[in-house]
């Protein structure tokens, strides 16, 4: 009986997985999707996923590129480190992709650009920023999204021009992301002349901040405004209990802030945020708003982040640059035909590369949250 | 099972067959399933060393991720190249161009991740069943919050990148099959191992005929340890990027699962435990991305291989509680016997090879007949 | 650093700590009896928050009936998994055990994710449970205020419960001994299920109170307040209800004070400052701080 159970469950899995490896077949171009789809990623690479998908599909309902359909293998990082990197090896040794493309996190980008750049394979970052991902990954890979650099001095000489000088500053200490976001915006607003006047630290995921809160208004060393350094998830309950403990000092953030959470969280207390993040969905362009319908159309949600446009856009730049290629299974080619891309004009803003930088010199967008919206400001 | 007993299907089972696999993978470098294979290898070496602790001295560790970070930390550093060394700010002078040939940085992570078990097994190993499962996830918290935030030597949570890709099939089984043998040796034909068990079974008795139990409870985790900062290394160098959040709870959990699934009561148990969970979540991972069955489009169901691994699991543990293999400890015992390779030259082997399938086929005729 | 701060740390800690303290009630009625750590209970929590949003989505229900609906979901949830999980696996080792609720925890977890999307929701309980009171220098919310209560009522019911009732009298008894209970007559599998009746309800309980003070539910949410909560359950003394509490406040004030108190470069050791503080406790009392002395060999 128990072995009766095991070897049904075993044949019917390997059954299955005997079918799946049948039913790919036809003259598809296929491109590797490499997100963490469950596990404590999966709400940030979610959606860069279906903006990916979306713009996968977009593409194949328009003809495909060269008449050739657009095949995007994904399989499950699973927010872990091991599984993110096989399944980089499979997509590219077992599915034949030839071009790969995903992660928001640059410690998963890394350890599947390791893999990507030993096979020769284009790698399409699609969200995370770390400012030199390219050139510790190799000439292989490309960044959609601009460097934590750029976003960070944004937001440092927004705040300096427009807010005040002293900044005390709140940081998620446990990841790579949000260390080098706070590194790269002290390094810029001291340049300018502002101030540090303190700096607290978080563990991502806490759910309670009440502790960091009362030592700042103990003893908040006169800072005018504050910058936190957090990943999407934490944005909604920092802003809320800081309001409610009756701090009403503007708010500073870099990229990933910009989560609708915020104002549905926070409510009426989502006053006074400011965000330097990839691009603004209440931007009047007319192809940030296709992006948003499209995206809501097929999901039944407007775009949870920026990382969906992201998303959108990594997919739209293979697209281009596949479009050029000849022999859409020359891996180098397709490589050149990505660095050569210039005046993309994306959802996220406008992406060039050259020969010695595969980061775009991408601008971030200014937002403030008004009424429950991100409002486009400026553009640094 | 009279097959099991033969020497020349022994062989061939254990050690021709998996060999083959290997030198043909070993071939095939750098491909998903040459490292896959690897990353096999190196989940046997953690899984083993895990029942080291867990099935053989009756104490129950859950901290086997502090252990592999520390050895994958050591070894990183060790082995680094100098452009990689000047991200880390706080290295000593000297230490930015010293880099050790790779046999000697992975004996140098285990050392590390030994000595670690000894600074913390003095106090800890007093604490008994649950409250020392407890005490190693803390030490897991506390080997994260260094990785994280002491910059200076580890580049804090941005982790190391770079790590030269030393791990192949050579080298990982090479030295999985030196620690399985020194294992091996220790618990099944020593007085050690012996002890050991006496002391796991009831460590009152055992302390009274003469078994000393502060000395062997140390000396197995720190033995473990040993194991488990190279297995730590050994990743590192698979992966060739290493940051603290990988060395976490859910990747002590997925030790201690295949520990459990294989049987931790046995050494094999842990390799059998080691491929379960390395295959079946490949085999599983496409059942998730929307595939044709009989023309039929199933939806994209991201998560649905976790559940049924889960279900999975606990169906094997209600069904077989000591793991697949129990207690017993058919492979390695083919391995390192003798007679494997002896028999195989004997006529006599395979004359009763002969015998015993005739024995089967004949057996099964008259099952039908009979019938 | 004046008197006031402190205080306003303090609060700050017991209002975590009556979080942990409530889950980790949960956990040591459970272990008491089968000595079976649940990490699955964390997910409870969560089960029991996701269906009260779905219910929240339906306007008109009152609050305390959607409260109620979360809590018997969770309920049934946790008494599903007693029975089809750890039921078969009764009287096999801790660590197969241990293992089957790591499992049933994954199940729950991947469960809901892949039901509710991994996105963090916001959660908004009515406003007059939410709103702040000022008390002199330290201000509380309604459901702040009713945590604490809670857990005074749920100790002073749950004691008369194991001292006073027939079941309770089992439960103890089974905690004392399993099978030698089984042999007196008492039917085990009823009391186990009280037990997961109880720890589950609680869950959820807890589940209202974490994501009404702030605000948002995720998949994941249950298992790092889980997992401290376990530490507070073996700290105080794993088995034991008011040592569940200690511990609970315990954590929870340790938590806030380490993080309000210490300067910003030493604060990141927060998490580690906590669990070494567990391991010397255990060193000390090797059973907790009021566990007895049977815990620790068990």
């Amino acid at each position: 009986m128990k072995k009766a159970i095991v070897s049904v469950l075993l044949a019917t899995t390997l059954l299955t997985s005997g079918l799946s490896v049948m039913a790919d077949e036809g003259d598809t171009i296929k491109i590797g999707a490499l997100f963490n789809l469950t596990g404590g990623q999966a709400s940030i690479d979610t959606p860069s996923y279906q903006g990916f998908k979306l713009k996968a599909d977009e593409i194949n309902a328009a003809g495909g590129i060269n008449g050739r359909m657009i095949e995007v293998v994904s399989y499950d990082g699973k927010t872990d480190q091991a599984t993110c990197a096989n399944n980089a090896k499979k997509m590219i040794d077992v599915d034949d992709c030839v071009v790969v493309s995903g992660f928001s996190d640059s410690n998963y980008a890394l350890a599947a650009g390791a893999i990507t750049q030993d096979k020769q394979v284009p790698f399409v970052i699609t969200g995370a920023t770390l400012p030199d991902l390219c050139e510790q990954i190799g000439d292989y890979s490309f960044m959609v999204p601009f460097g934590d650099d750029t976003c960070a001095y944004a937001a440092a000489e927004y705040a300096y021009a427009e807010i005040g000088t002293k900044c005390y500053m709140m940081i998620d200490q446990s990841m790579e992301f949000t260390k080098t976001l706070a590194e790269c915006f002290q390094e810029r607003f001291e340049e300018l002349g502002g101030e540090i006047v303190g700096t607290d630290n978080y563990m991502n995921g806490d759910p309670d901040f009440s502790a960091q809160i009362d030592k700042f208004i103990n003893n908040d060393g006169g800072a005018e405004f504050m910058f936190f350094s957090s990943v999407p998830n934490d944005a909604g309950p920092l802003v809320l209990q800081y309001r409610d403990k009756g701090v009403e000092l503007p708010i500073v953030s870099g990229d990933g802030f910009d989560t609708p959470l915020v104002a549905e969280v926070a409510g009426a207390k989502s006053y006074d945020v400011f965000v330097s993040t990839h691009c603004s969905y209440t931007n009047e362009a007319e192809n940030v708003q296709n992006f948003v319908k499209a995206y809501t159309d097929a999901y039944g949600t407007a775009p949870e982040n920026a990382f969906a446009a992201l998303g959108y856009d990594a997919m739209d730049l293979i697209g281009q640059a596949l479009a050029t290629v000849e022999d859409p299974t020359d891996t180098a080619a397709i490589k050149d035909a990505i660095e050569a891309t210039s005046d993309f004009k994306g959802v996220t803003g406008t992406i060039s590369y050259s020969a010695e930088s595969h980061k775009p010199d991408k601008t971030a967008s200014i937002l403030e949250l008004v009424d429950g919206e991100f409002q486009f400001v400026t553009e640094e | 099972m009279k097959y099991r007993e033969n020497a020349a299907v022994r062989f061939v089972c254990f050690v021709l067959l998996p060999l083959l696999i290997l030198i043909y993978s070993a071939i095939n470098r750098g491909h998903y399933y040459s490292d896959l294979i690897c990353l096999f290898g190196i989940h046997l070496i953690l899984a083993t060393s895990l029942n080291l602790v867990n099935g053989f001295s009756g104490m129950f560790s859950m901290g086997h991720a502090a252990f592999m970070a520390v050895g994958a930390y050591t070894s990183a550093l060790l082995t680094i190249s100098e452009t990689q060394k000047a991200r880390i700010s706080g290295l000593p002078e000297w230490f930015q161009k010293f880099t050790l040939p790779f046999p000697l940085a992975l004996l140098c992570a285990g050392l590390v991740a030994a000595l670690l078990a000894l600074l913390i097994g003095f106090p800890v190993l007093r604490l008994k069943s649950h409250y020392l499962s407890v005490a190693t996830l803390g030490l897991i918290v506390i080997v994260r919050a260094f990785l994280d935030n002491e910059d200076q030597f580890t580049n804090g949570a941005r982790g190391i990148t770079g790590l030269p890709s030393y791990s192949t099939i050579f080298s990982v089984f090479l030295t999985g099959l030196i620690l399985l043998y020194i294992m091996y040796r220790l618990i099944r034909c020593s007085s050690y191992g012996r002890g050991l068990i006496a002391m796991r079974d009831d460590d009152v008795a055992a302390q009274t005929l003469g078994v000393r139990i502060v000395t062997k409870k140390i000396s197995i985790f720190c033995l473990s340890a040993f194991a488990a900062g190279i297995g730590g290394a050994l990743w590192g160098h698979l992966q060739t990027v290493i940051s603290g959040q990988f060395f976490y709870f859910t990747d002590s959990f997925e030790i201690v699962e295949m520990s459990i699934i294989g049987g931790m009561y046995s050494l094999s148990g842990g390799i059998v435990g080691a491929l379960v969970m390395t295959f079946l979540p490949e085999i599983l991972a496409p059942l998730e991305t929307g595939i044709m069955i009989g023309g039929f489009q199933l939806p994209e169901l991201y998560g649905a291989s976790n559940l049924i691994m889960a279900v999975f699991l606990i169906l094997l543990i209600i069904f077989r509680r000591q793991g697949i293999l129990g207690d017993s400890e058919i492979i390695v015992e083919s391995i390192f016997s003798k007679s494997t390779y002896t028999g195989i030259f004997k006529a006599e082997t395979y004359r009763k090879l002969v015998d015993i399938t005739k024995a089967k086929l004949t057996g099964k005729k008259k099952e039908k007949t009979a019938k | 650093m004046s008197f006031n701060y402190i205080l306003g740390q303090l609060i700050n800690g017991i209002k975590l700590g009556s979080i942990y303290a409530i889950i980790a009630i949960g956990y040591s009625m459970v272990y008491g009896i089968l000595r079976l750590i649940n990490f699955a209970h964390g997910d409870l929590l969560t089960v029991g928050v996701y269906t009260m949003l779905v219910l929240m989505g339906f306007s008109g229900l009152p609050i305390w009936l959607v409260i109620l609906a979360g809590c018997i979901v969770s309920i049934m949830v946790g008494m599903t998994m007693e029975r089809l999980v750890y039921r078969p696996l009764r009287g096999s080792g801790e660590e197969t055990t241990l293992i089957s609720s790591l499992a049933v925890s994954v199940f729950l977890q991947n469960l809901i994710s892949m039901i509710f999307t991994p996105q963090k929701k916001a959660f908004h309980l009515p406003d007059f449970l939410t709103v702040n009171h000022s008390l002199g220098p330290v201000s509380l919310s309604t459901i702040n205020i009713l945590t604490m209560i809670s857990i005074v009522v749920i100790l002073i019911a749950l004691t008369l419960l194991l001292k006073k009732t027939k079941i309770g009298m089992a439960m103890r008894a089974c905690s004392d001994n399993l099978a030698a209970s089984q042999l007196m007559g008492i039917k085990i599998n009823n009391v186990v299920v009280v037990a997961f009746v109880i720890g589950s309800g609680l869950a959820a309980l807890t589940g209202v109170m974490l994501a009404g003070e702030y605000k948002t539910i995720e998949p994941l949410m249950g298992f790092v307040p889980g997992l401290k909560a376990f530490c507070a359950a073996v700290l105080g003394g794993i088995g034991s209800l008011n040592g569940a509490v200690l511990g609970g406040f315990i954590i929870g004030i340790a938590e806030v004070l380490f993080a309000g108190l210490m300067p910003s470069d030493i604060t990141p050791y927060r998490d580690a400052f906590i669990f070494f503080l567990l391991i010397v406790v255990l060193l000390v009392k090797p059973n907790g701080i009021l566990g007895s002395s049977e815990g620790g060999r068990s």
